[in-house]
């Protein structure tokens, strides 16, 4: 595949990139595609590349004593990896695996570090980019604690359609129970709450969104606050 | 091994039930229900949900693969009976 455009980059940090930034990063972006539960980063292991997602994101799950539950979601607005490498941490104690298969653009450790310190204003953009991610988190964090998981369910499939196009969101019940720390059964519950409130459809494999303006109520403010702190610190919204 | 889905109910009638899609594997019946059995501790203590008021009402309707009934499993019975004898 052919080296990616500025105008053609679907990310949205690489499109909020200065094109002298943008050209110091070129010649490093390698595409590649992405397949269901690909392994991005293993936990504790040195990370050799990060991944810009073009299509599709990624998931981020914390694996404790036998738990596995969903810690964090990477779309097209994200970067994977960045926040071990971008403080030299090196290392981070999450499996951050594909849940959404697609395209990313993968860059080496060593070309991503020559690249901020080459270019200031992409190192202040990445540092913006840290911030929204500590947003996001603590956001989800006050969701866990404030909301039932019908709620938190509709919130997390609001983010999802965000870093998707269209309606439907691919994902099963087993991996739906991750995202919500809770049983399988439990998952299932949640979706039959949301679907008798016909605010999605549900089939095998595939939850489909059909009243957005709905879910967007019922989760009171838990979802478009960091959304809004992103576009304002990354997109000059 | 076997299939089983744990289908929960939460209340009479067909909106009264969570039918599960995907089903889980055990080498037996008796696994199942002690997965069964687990799943309903862990409702009771922590699950949240605006869909189910109280958990002791609830059920895992086991079945295999054919859709066929093989078990209940009341949530009540993660509770031992007591004899208090009165």
């Amino acid at each position: 595949m052919a080296q990616p455009q500025h105008s053609a980059v679907r990310n949205r940090l690489l499109k909020a990139l200065s094109a002298d930034d943008f050209a110091l990063l070129q010649p490093h972006l390698q595409p590649l595609r992405t397949e269901l539960r690909q392994t991005l980063i293993h936990p504790k292991e040195p990370i050799t590349h990060l991944l810009f997602p073009e299509v599709g994101y990624a998931s981020v799950v914390a694996d404790v004593a036998g738990n596995r539950i969903e810690v964090g979601l990477i779309g097209r607005e994200g970067l994977v990896g960045a926040s071990p490498v971008l403080p030299e941490g090196g290392t981070t104690p999450y499996h951050e695996f594909v849940q959404s298969p697609g395209e990313m653009l993968a860059i080496g450790t060593a070309a991503f570090r020559a690249t901020l310190d080459q270019g200031p204003t992409f190192r202040t953009l990445m540092l913006r980019y840290l911030q929204t991610v500590l947003i996001q988190a603590r956001q989800t964090a006050y969701a866990n604690a404030a909301y039932t998981m019908d709620v938190r369910l509709a919130r997390w499939l609001l983010i999802c359609q965000d870093r998707l196009d269209g309606d439907d969101i691919p994902v099963t019940h087993d991996f739906l129970a991750v995202m919500l720390g809770v049983q399988r059964s439990g998952a299932t519950l949640a979706v039959q709450s949301l679907e008798g409130s016909r605010l999605i459809k549900a089939r095998r494999g595939c939850i489909t969104v059909v009243n957005r303006e709905a879910m967007v109520e019922l989760v009171n403010g838990s979802y478009g606050g960091s959304e809004a702190e992103y576009a304002r610190l990354i997109e000059g919204m | 091994m076997p299939r089983y889905y744990f289908n929960l109910r939460h209340r009479p009638g067909p909106a009264g039930l969570a039918v599960d899609p995907e089903g889980e594997e055990f080498p037996d019946l008796d696994a199942a229900r002690k997965r069964a059995l687990d799943a309903a501790r862990d409702h009771i203590a922590r699950t949240r949900t605006d869909i189910v008021r109280d958990w002791f009402v609830c059920s895992f309707e086991i079945e295999d693969e054919d859709a066929q009934l093989l078990l209940t499993v009341r949530f009540s019975e993660t509770v031992p009976e007591v004899d208090y004898g009165d």
